[in-house]
């Protein structure tokens, strides 16, 4: 182990991890605090099945309520999204900068080296681990809530051992094929897919066991939350993780370092071969670099690819059809399920079909969908070029600011809007082929205002990122607010005093005049739409009057 | 060179913070003229140019380029300008050409021919992804780039970083054919060899402050030199102190060293008026003399 690698890995990444775990805990905070104030009686009524899928336990009390809410979804999933990110930066991201090949100038082989890192990352994922078991200790004193015969230790290692299973894929990938971008969106595809496959395939009698196959189960599976440490399980997870470190630290040694290029892609091939060559021409070439939207739309395709066809096929085709698999009396709540709860998870009856792709597709993956491409796009499109130092140039031609600024936007609205109608085509599809027969009408209505949602944070990131020029605080800024508002949107319902506050929140208005059913609000999508030309308009103006960074 | 002024600043000043990166700087370039920016790392020339360029909003001061203020028609003057900025970034998933073709379509009045032309001078592959190239050919994609619309006003900060010997001669070259065709050249640069070799005037910057701006060749006549004379006998060398132009004197038997800026003729005769001179030798005066000179003498207040 080379202790500066190790310490210099630790200094670089410590913050991401501390205000990521700290947000939980303020929620963490606030949840147990609303659960605490509400009659939570309607739980124990509910259906196992149901219940397993909301991560929630039989005989649910305020303790094990607000951790199984909080915890075992958001938090795990958040750790493990900043540890995977972690995991990709290990190798790829030195290589991308171009720092990798001076760091192993020095005396120290690779092996040494990855080795180093991944030790920093297990202490990073230990210590976000450790604030989550603070906060779940402290939280209940302050709060006066009972939580005798809850294991929030197990629950807490599980977490850990779970956000370092992705962090080593990643790293793996990352070691295997320098590629920081491959290596993260993989990773996170098979985190995504695992946590909704594990969530969703319980339901369904036949299929109960598929879930074995996803990762994810072998976190929350075992309900640690009750039933302590499942060591079976985590033996799992473990083997996975050293089969990552022992493919990374072979893939590493055996392959050349990357320079700072960015691989051969599809197009380029079809760009090399003379049959194909005009047509590829066409489309990486003077078509990409005719515009400035078209050449930013050009670095987020594969992004866009991938989310928008998650969401049509998985969230949106597969979705409809697995309606009909599950026993709807399962679902068949709408006598004892008050609504604000259901809130929770975006929410309505489920036993309706409208109600079902609610709470599967649109309550929260849709706005997530939307979210990724738009805060990333937001984020990276301006500030980008500042850390790449590519905008100076670019504004070396008759260009405004603001004109660049403006065509940015309009690849990310543009983009937001193929996320929307991916989701809208799958759903429309879905809703054919289970024959559930859904309005075609206030599906789309819903699909707009998902994307205006996802696009009021984008817009969000891109003011940022107009103001300060700085990628990191334009996208964890506005994952951050958004993951504040989209909780708090959820959980001020459940308590009458205080679910007029929820309107400040921007999710508000986007399935609270629940659109599936009733249709399009139009005083809504008027006021996201509001919001978005707001803080675009507020981004000119940052960008228009500050000086442009300088970055080495 | 002509009158016409083409890039003009006056009492451009920008400070970040308590450090002040320009100071009061006042210049007038000419159509037709190279003007080299000479100065050490982090004296203030990538500052200046940034400035012109509107990147950054001076603190005090204004600038021009053909007349129109470089910040309230910062679009308008960017028609007219091609810029090669400091350490020069790309996008390296694109080709040469793409790149190119990327700028042409936001600049327009690109004469692909001329790219062509230019390409071949500089020896520079188009073909190949940005990304793929060393830094010397990724280099000359951004020359391209900046000589490509034929612009009036070229400025260029470290231009021929990462070049090597022979396209460096070649770049020399087109620099000196925009002046004669009546453009500007604004070049920044600690590569002394290439402003003395294209410069027609040279302006030196230390600390923010431009310490000097002057005529390569006046400068060049009021060069430090080093002259070394030998006699056939030992000569004192206190007999040179008080020769008008000697700086500094140091002898030792039968060989004197003068550094010397001052008319040949006086010290010759005080030479060999007495004594009997064996040899002379002077070193050719060059920038690097000058410029380390004015580093050494000239004293800056802050």
């Amino acid at each position: 182990m080379l202790a500066n690698v190790f310490t210099k890995t630790t200094r670089d990444r410590w913050k991401g991890i501390a205000i990521g775990m700290a947000t939980m805990a303020v929620l963490f905070l606030f949840g147990m605090s609303v659960y605490r104030d509400i009659d939570i009686s309607v739980y124990t009524e509910l259906p196992e099945a149901l219940l397993s899928m909301m991560n929630i336990p039989k005989d649910a009390d305020v303790g094990s309520l607000a951790y199984g809410a909080i915890y075992t979804s958001y938090g795990a999933l958040t750790l493990a999204a900043l540890v995977l990110v972690i995991g990709a930066g290990t190798i790829a991201g030195e290589e991308r900068n171009g720092t990798l090949g001076l760091l192993l100038a020095n005396p120290k082989s690779r092996t040494n080296v990855l080795l180093s890192k991944a030790g920093s990352m297990v202490l990073l994922t230990g210590l976000g681990a450790l604030v989550l078991w603070g906060a779940g200790r402290i939280t209940p004193v302050i709060l006066d809530v009972n939580v005798s015969g809850i294991d929030v230790e197990a629950l807490v290692f599980h977490i850990f051992v779970n956000a370092l299973f992705y962090g080593f894929l990643a790293m793996a990938i990352g070691a295997w094929t320098g590629n920081r971008g491959l290596a993260s969106g993989v990773t996170a595809g098979v985190m995504v897919l695992s946590f909704v496959a594990v969530g969703l395939l319980p339901l369904v009698e036949s299929l109960e066991n598929a879930a074995k196959a996803f990762p994810w189960y072998y976190f929350s599976g075992s309900e640690p939350l009750q039933n302590g440490i499942s060591w079976g399980h985590l033996a799992v997870l473990v083997i996975g993780s050293v089969l990552f470190t022992v493919a990374a630290v072979i893939g590493f040694n055996r392959r050349d370092l990357r320079g700072q290029t960015s691989g051969v892609s599809i197009v380029d091939r079809l760009r090399a071969t003379p049959m194909t060559q005009r047509v590829a021409d066409q489309l990486a070439g003077s078509a990409r670099v005719a515009r400035i939207w078209t050449k930013t739309a050009s670095e987020y395709q594969g992004l866009l690819f991938v989310t928008a066809a998650l969401m049509f096929f998985v969230m949106g085709v597969l979705i409809g059809p697995m309606y009909n698999a599950i026993d709807n009396a399962l679902l068949d709540l709408s006598d004892h399920f008050p609504e604000a709860l259901l809130a929770l998870f975006g929410g309505s009856d489920m036993s309706t079909p409208e109600g079902w792709y609610q709470v599967e597709t649109f309550g929260m993956m849709a706005p997530i969908a939307v979210m990724v491409v738009t805060v990333i796009i937001g984020a990276r499109a301006l500030a980008g070029e500042e850390q790449h130092r590519t905008m100076g140039l670019l504004l070396a031609n008759p260009v405004n600011r603001s004109t660049v600024l403006l065509q940015k936007a309009f690849a990310m609205v543009l983009y937001a809007f193929v996320v929307g109608f991916a989701t809208f085509a799958g759903v429309a599809v879905g809703s054919l082929l289970g024959g559930l027969d859904m309005n075609i009408g206030n599906i789309a209505a819903t699909s707009l205002l998902v994307t205006l949602v996802g696009l009021v944070f984008g817009a969000l990131a891109l003011t940022l990122s107009a103001a300060t020029g700085r990628v990191p605080i334009a996208t964890y800024g506005a994952v951050g607010v958004a993951l504040v508002m989209l909780i708090l949107n959820a959980f001020l319902p459940l308590n009458d005093n205080l679910t007029g506050y929820a309107k400040w929140s921007p999710f508000y208005y986007y399935l609270t005049s629940d659109p599936l059913t009733n249709g399009m609000h139009w005083g809504h999508g008027a006021l996201l739409t509001g919001l978005v030309v707001a803080l675009i308009a507020s981004a000119v103006v940052l960008f228009q009057r500050r000086d442009l960074r300088q970055t080495r | 060179m002509t009158d016409q002024i083409t890039i003009h600043t006056e009492g451009l000043t920008k400070h970040y913070g308590d450090v002040h990166a320009l100071v009061d700087l006042d210049l007038a370039v000419h159509a037709g003229e190279v003007l080299g920016f000479l100065g050490p790392n982090g004296a203030g020339k990538t500052t200046t140019i940034r400035t012109i360029m509107d990147e950054i909003r001076p603190t005090a001061g204004r600038a021009s380029i053909l007349g129109m203020d470089t910040h309230d028609k910062s679009v308008e003057i960017r028609r007219y300008v091609g810029y090669v900025p400091d350490d020069l970034a790309m996008y390296p998933n694109l080709t040469g050409r793409d790149t190119l073709t990327y700028f042409a379509n936001l600049r327009g009045g690109v004469d692909w021919s001329y790219v062509d032309e230019l390409a071949d001078r500089l020896d520079a592959d188009l073909s190949k992804k940005v990304g793929d190239l060393s830094s010397g050919n990724r280099q000359k994609v951004g020359l391209i780039q900046a000589f490509m619309n034929r612009p009036d006003v070229l400025l260029m900060d470290e231009p021929s970083s990462g070049l090597d010997p022979l396209v460096q001669r070649e770049f020399q070259t087109m620099m000196r054919d925009v002046a004669a065709e009546g453009r500007t050249v604004f070049l920044s640069s600690h590569a002394l060899s290439e402003v003395q070799r294209v410069a027609d005037r040279v302006g030196i910057i230390r600390n923010g402050h431009l310490i000097a701006l002057e005529a390569v060749d006046s400068l060049r006549s009021k060069a430090i030199r080093r002259v070394d004379l030998y006699f056939d006998t030992h000569v004192d060398e206190s007999v040179f102190e008080g020769v008008p132009g000697v700086r500094e004197v140091t002898g030792e038997n039968h060989h004197v060293v003068l550094s010397f800026d001052g008319q040949m003729e006086t010290l010759l005769n005080v030479a060999t008026g007495r004594y009997t001179l064996v040899d002379i030798s002077t070193q050719e005066a060059d920038l690097e003399e000058i410029f380390l000179a004015y580093y050494r003498d000239v004293e800056v207040t802050l």
